[in-house]
């Protein structure tokens, strides 16, 4: 979150991939720097010991919401 | 510490996440890597997935992913991108 | 409110004050009477406890001790310190204090005290605040939090407490919740209350506030047409000179470096203009504002007129102001550029040179389109003074020395593709619009080098500088 308001405070649009347990910290996180929400992406908790096909897959389903949290106009083509 | 809003109050007055560009087309992307286990494995995967709309990035990695980058990173980051996804927090 | 007794007597007091300490045996004699202890409820025994000054406040107490009287719930009585014939006869009660010297002047109140100043202020009248409260988090720098939020010009603004707001609107006899204009682009109407925001986040001190408030009504008006002058890509933003007594009252500098930094008034009253149209009108660079280029002076732009060394009428006066009377005249502007005469002492000669300078705004070789301010300086002025040049004398000098030649101005000529159309330079043409050159004195003592202020595209479709009146 520090990283995120750092780069965005410099015009850099930002946003970050966590994993499901981190939805709370980082709301809170949020909320005491000032945001009520920012642009995060959620992928399914555990990470760590997933297998790298696993971790792929991830990704895969990760992809939309990763673009549409740095974008206005949907994914790239 | 209470301020009071010197604008119209239109607004939220909650930061804000600043304006997203329509696409990512012509935009500088980066991919940081905050340094926590298989995140470089996700990163490399959505690295590819991006390549793949004809959008090419640049990978930073954080020292470690309990502190703010440090000023170097973010001032390099902020010099070569425009877009920046860091991953993979858990 | 706190529960005064509707027929009865109310004491004020604090332990620290050495009188309200020697009247303690009085007040034991007096039955009856309501204490209240604004530092320890313990002193005197039976206090009420009056450490939030909740009652203070209410009673407007200022010294310790106080006693008031009150008759079916209002005052009727007061007196302050210890005298025993006032206490007396307040209380009704003779022989009052047996042994105590007859007077002993009292203590200030904790509600005076400077520490709690703020605190005060804002628990008495913050609730008369309509502007929406914001919550800076523990994680905030101050500073970068109002950066973040986009409430500055780029440069650090003061934090808009309630405190600082209350303090700042102290300037002014207006009501917090009046309309004073209508802000472009976005057309919203501003209260005293926002401009005073405002205000403080440029650096205001109060007693600027009547000035910042005229400016705001000036700029906001059909003629000046904020809204164009911001939307343009000509760089040129909104100037403020100032006129009348209220300048020297708040430091406004008409002196050396008069356009320059280094002078709080002038610095922060073009920036607190400059925020309004950004934060309330929501004209912001990138946004609205399209300048190509801008100018430095975009970030404030506001300096007084030498009057009281000038040849001439105060320019508020030329522009229908009743002597005297403050007033504020805004104009569009670019940054400022120096002519240089240090040889010239004829009027005619020093007229010449200045229009050769005025020549160059927009381009030297297009007429009838742009304004602009030319600032004579004191060295320059005295040579019109010594010739007994009226400020009339020398825009007819000058409107003449800038009736240009249409060989020179036309398309083409001089090798410049840049020009008047060949249809329209037909005769000699006029550089400026009539009402298009403003005249301002002020600057140094030394130094023979007036400037020149480009302006905007005059007249209706562009913008004419407006003067209002600075009302307390």
């Amino acid at each position: 979150m520090h990283d995120f308001a750092a780069l965005e405070a410099r015009g850099v649009v930002a946003a970050f991939c966590a994993s499901t347990e981190f939805v709370d910290a980082s709301a809170a996180q949020a909320r005491a720097l000032g945001y009520r929400e920012v642009p995060a992406v959620f992928v399914p908790h555990p990470i760590q010991d997933r297998t790298d096909d696993e971790t792929r897959a991830l990704a895969d389903a990760a992809l939309d919401a990763v673009l549409a949290a740095v974008t206005t106009g949907g994914p790239a083509r | 510490m209470i301020v009071l809003d010197p604008t119209d109050e239109s607004a939220s007055a909650h930061r804000e996440a600043i304006a997203r560009p329509a696409t990512l087309d012509g935009a500088r992307v980066g991919l940081l890597d905050i340094s926590k286990p298989r995140g470089d494995v996700f990163l490399d995967r959505l690295e590819a997935l991006l390549a793949q709309r004809g959008v090419a990035v640049r990978r930073y990695v954080k020292p470690t992913f309990a502190k703010p980058m440090p000023p170097d990173l973010r001032r390099e980051i902020a010099a070569e991108c425009d877009v920046v996804i860091s991953a993979l927090a858990d | 409110m706190p529960d005064f007794p509707r027929d009865g007597v109310v004491a004020v007091v604090k332990r620290d004050c050495p009188t309200c300490r020697l009247v303690e045996p009085v007040l034991a004699q007096l039955a009856g009477v309501v204490v209240y202890s604004q530092d320890d409820p313990a002193f005197p025994p039976g206090a009420r406890d009056d450490t939030d000054l909740a009652a203070s406040l209410a009673l407007g107490v200022e010294t310790v001790p106080t006693l008031v009287r009150f008759a079916a719930g209002a005052e009727v009585a007061r007196t302050e310190g210890w005298l025993r014939p006032a206490w007396e006869e307040l209380t009704g009660v003779d022989g009052l204090g047996a042994g105590l010297p007859e007077h002993r002047p009292g203590c200030g109140s904790r509600t005076q005290d400077p520490e709690l100043a703020d605190e005060l202020l804002v628990r008495s009248r913050g609730h008369t605040l309509a502007s929406r409260a914001v919550e800076l988090t523990a994680l905030e720098d101050e500073a970068e939090a109002l950066f973040d939020r986009g409430w500055s010009d780029g440069l650090p603004v003061v934090a808009p407490t309630q405190a600082r707001v209350l303090r700042m609107l102290d300037g002014t006899s207006r009501a917090p919740d009046e309309v004073v204009a209508v802000v472009p682009p976005n057309l919203v109407p501003v209260t005293v209350e926002k401009v005073a925001v405002n205000a403080v986040l440029a650096g205001c001190r109060p007693e600027y506030l009547p000035v910042v408030l005229a400016a705001v009504e000036a700029a906001c008006t059909d003629e000046f047409n904020a809204h164009g002058l911001l939307a343009t890509t000509w760089g040129a933003g909104p100037a403020i000179v100032v006129n009348g007594p209220v300048a020297a009252e708040i430091g406004l500098n008409s002196g050396g470096n008069a356009l320059g930094q280094g002078t709080r008034a002038n610095s922060t009253i073009g920036r607190a203009l400059q925020l309004v149209i950004r934060n309330v009108g929501g004209g912001r660079p990138g946004g609205v504002d399209r300048a190509t280029l801008g100018h430095p002076g975009k970030t404030g732009f506001c300096f007084a007129e030498d009057e009281a060394g000038s040849p001439w009428e105060p320019l508020s006066v030329s522009r229908g102001v009743a002597p005297g009377v403050s007033a504020v005249t805004v104009f569009a502007a670019e940054g400022p550029r120096g002519i240089a005469d240090q040889i010239s002492r004829t009027p005619d000669s020093l007229a010449r040179s200045l229009a050769a300078g005025l020549r160059t705004v927009a381009h030297p070789k297009l007429v009838m389109g742009f304004d602009a301010t030319l600032v004579v300086c004191p060295e320059h002025a005295r040579v019109f003074a010594a010739a007994g040049w009226s400020r009339a004398d020398l825009e007819g000098a000058l409107a003449e020395a800038l009736t240009l030649d249409p060989a020179e101005i036309v398309r083409g000529a001089g090798g410049i593709e840049e020009g008047v159309p060949a249809a329209r330079a037909t005769a000699p043409l006029p550089k400026f619009r009539p009402g298009g050159l403003m005249i301002v004195h002020a600057g140094g003592g030394a130094g023979m080098f007036s400037a020149v202020i480009g302006g905007w595209v005059g007249g209706a479709a562009g913008s004419t500088p407006v003067t209002r009146e600075v009302r307390p």
